[in-house]
């Protein structure tokens, strides 16, 4: 199963603090999002390993923008 | 004197210099991103260039961009504002070299200003206080413990080359260092592509007061009073008056002598403005010089009854300023109130559709605003939070907190958050009402609204 993490406010991808295939835990930073020149972090409200990077440096975020697709670990799925 | 202005900036600063070209008669050119394309303000101007998409470094910090657009639209001058490439002295000297006029001080001077190192030597040399600190820039973090105990903490670790608020952090404890010290660098290196660093003991509770001069080539240099902007939030001020309610004449007369000495030991040209720290026992100490036209220049210009623009234009055109010192009438009591597109009391900030607006009724001799709004326009995520300024005068400081209260209850802006509400609640505070603050108000204020 997968799960999409999404941009929460609308500005510039400042950085992607996670790679591909890493494995990220709930309530872990996976990006910045530089919104009016202030650095807002991008949490992950899931646990799973990272699957693609959608959003780039620099890209143009709108609320709900796709940033990163999570492969979400199976076993766990009843905590998320 | 010049016959096209480009304006190197956008939103209200933009705005605010088309004003002054119009009142000239000089033609103006403005550059735009994708995203500001629908911008009321481009309609102002005689003509308009687009620059690339929203993100400012491939459009508004877009050196090889905008240096294109003044060739295109044949600009004699470039006004850049603030922000952005204002205080660039690559940029200004790419300007000069293309033969067009830069409207700011010489890019020598700005080049030696960028490191506030250099300005505090210069300072020291010419006798006018400085924080004490390090002098000299260091690179490592084992210098950085060196330094340390020769001043003791809690001290502030600064960029040489920062600013805007921007790579500066207390240590306040020895196991903070290394922390600090990897934040500070990363800022560095990000937003200032310098990672020199220097050591400034923290003064504590300190007010921030700033002089504004104009200077021009026969070494002239006029004071314009000061301003008290000790109304801070996230190191970015909020609110600004002039005079400041501390200041008393002996003191200003200090502060006018040694701007006038590190104006002239740095050869500046133009407008520009120097910040002092005044300290809890009444001490002055030369901070930083701001080698542009600053946001909150209105409440000087608004008080003084001056337009600033205008003198650096006719300094920038090679003129010299036809008035001295004592023709600077500064009477009554200007305050300039900040709106930030941000929420009230934590400054997240808060773009978005402005879905109603009203601004403030009241006569023109007492209220003046400079903005780039409209109802039904968008403010933007990728740019600065600033959206107006509201700005009062009066006969006394009472009279002109009242002003700023009725002018700011009467300013409707919804459909986003801004940060009308503290600014209120500053105006309203036993302490501001004193003139009794310094720059930690706006946290005690937010404690108290929590408590």
């Amino acid at each position: 199963m997968e799960a999409t993490i999404n941009a929460h406010m609308p500005g510039l991808v400042a950085r992607v603090t996670v790679s591909e295939g890493e494995f990220v835990k709930k309530g872990q930073t996976v990006a910045v999002i530089n919104c009016m020149k202030t650095e807002l972090a991008v949490i992950s409200e899931y646990e799973g390993k990272v699957k693609q990077i959608v959003a780039k440096e620099w890209d143009e975020m709108d609320v709900g923008s796709s940033m990163i697709i999570l492969e979400l670990d199976e076993g766990k799925l009843g905590h998320v | 004197m010049f016959k096209k202005i480009l304006i190197a900036n956008r939103g209200e600063i933009a705005r605010r210099i088309i004003k002054t070209c119009r009142d000239l008669n000089i033609k103006t050119a403005a550059i735009y991103s994708d995203a500001d394309k629908d911008a009321f303000y481009l309609q102002e101007v005689d003509e308009t260039y687009n620059i690339g998409p929203a993100n400012p470094l491939k459009s508004y910090l877009n050196r090889e961009a905008i240096i294109n657009a003044i060739k295109e639209v044949e600009a004699d001058a470039v006004h850049p504002g603030y922000g952005f490439l204002s205080e660039n002295h690559s940029f200004a000297e790419a300007v000069v070299s293309n033969g067009v006029t830069w409207i700011g001080p010489p890019p020598k001077v700005m080049q030696a200003i960028e490191s506030k190192c250099y300005c505090r030597e210069i300072a020291s040399r010419v006798n006018v206080p400085i924080i004490p600190g390090t002098i000299a820039s260091f690179k490592s973090l084992d210098e950085l413990y060196k330094v340390i105990p020769e001043f003791g903490l809690p001290v502030f670790l600064k960029l040489d080359k920062g600013g805007g608020g921007k790579g500066i952090e207390v240590i306040k404890e020895m196991d903070q260092v290394k922390d600090v010290w990897e934040r500070v660098l990363r800022v560095g290196m990000v937003a200032f592509g310098s990672t020199d660093c220097y050591l400034e003991k923290q003064v504590i509770n300190p007010r921030h007061i700033e002089i504004q001069f104009l200077s021009d080539k026969v070494g002239k240099c006029i004071c314009l009073g000061e301003r008290e902007c000790s109304t801070q939030r996230k190191h970015q001020k909020i609110i600004e008056e002039s005079p400041s309610p501390i200041v008393e004449e002996k003191e200003r007369q200090a502060l006018y002598e040694y701007t006038r000495k590190l104006v002239m030991a740095m050869g500046y040209e133009g407008a520009g403005t120097i910040e002092f720290l005044r300290s809890e026992d009444g001490n002055y100490y030369f901070m930083e010089v701001n080698a542009r036209l600053q946001v909150e220049h209105p409440v000087t210009e608004f008080l003084a009854g001056m337009d600033i623009v205008k003198c650096q234009i006719e300094v920038a055109a090679g003129g010299t300023l036809n008035f001295n010192q004592e023709d600077v009438m500064l009477e009554g009591h200007a305050i300039e109130a900040r709106v930030y597109a941000e929420d009230p009391v934590n400054f997240a900030p808060s773009p978005g559709k402005i879905s109603n607006l009203k601004f403030p009724n009241m006569e023109s001799r007492y209220l003046r605003i400079d903005h780039a709004i409209a109802e039904g326009s968008t403010v933007l995520p990728y740019y600065d939070s600033l959206i107006a300024k509201v700005i009062v005068r009066d006969a006394t400081r009472l009279e002109a907190i009242r002003r700023m209260e009725e002018a700011l209850l009467d300013f409707k802006i919804e459909g986003i958050k801004t940060t009308i509400p503290i600014n209120l609640k500053i105006l309203k505070s036993k302490e501001y009402r004193d003139g009794n603050f310094n720059t930690s108000l706006v946290e005690i204020l937010l404690e108290r609204i929590k408590a």
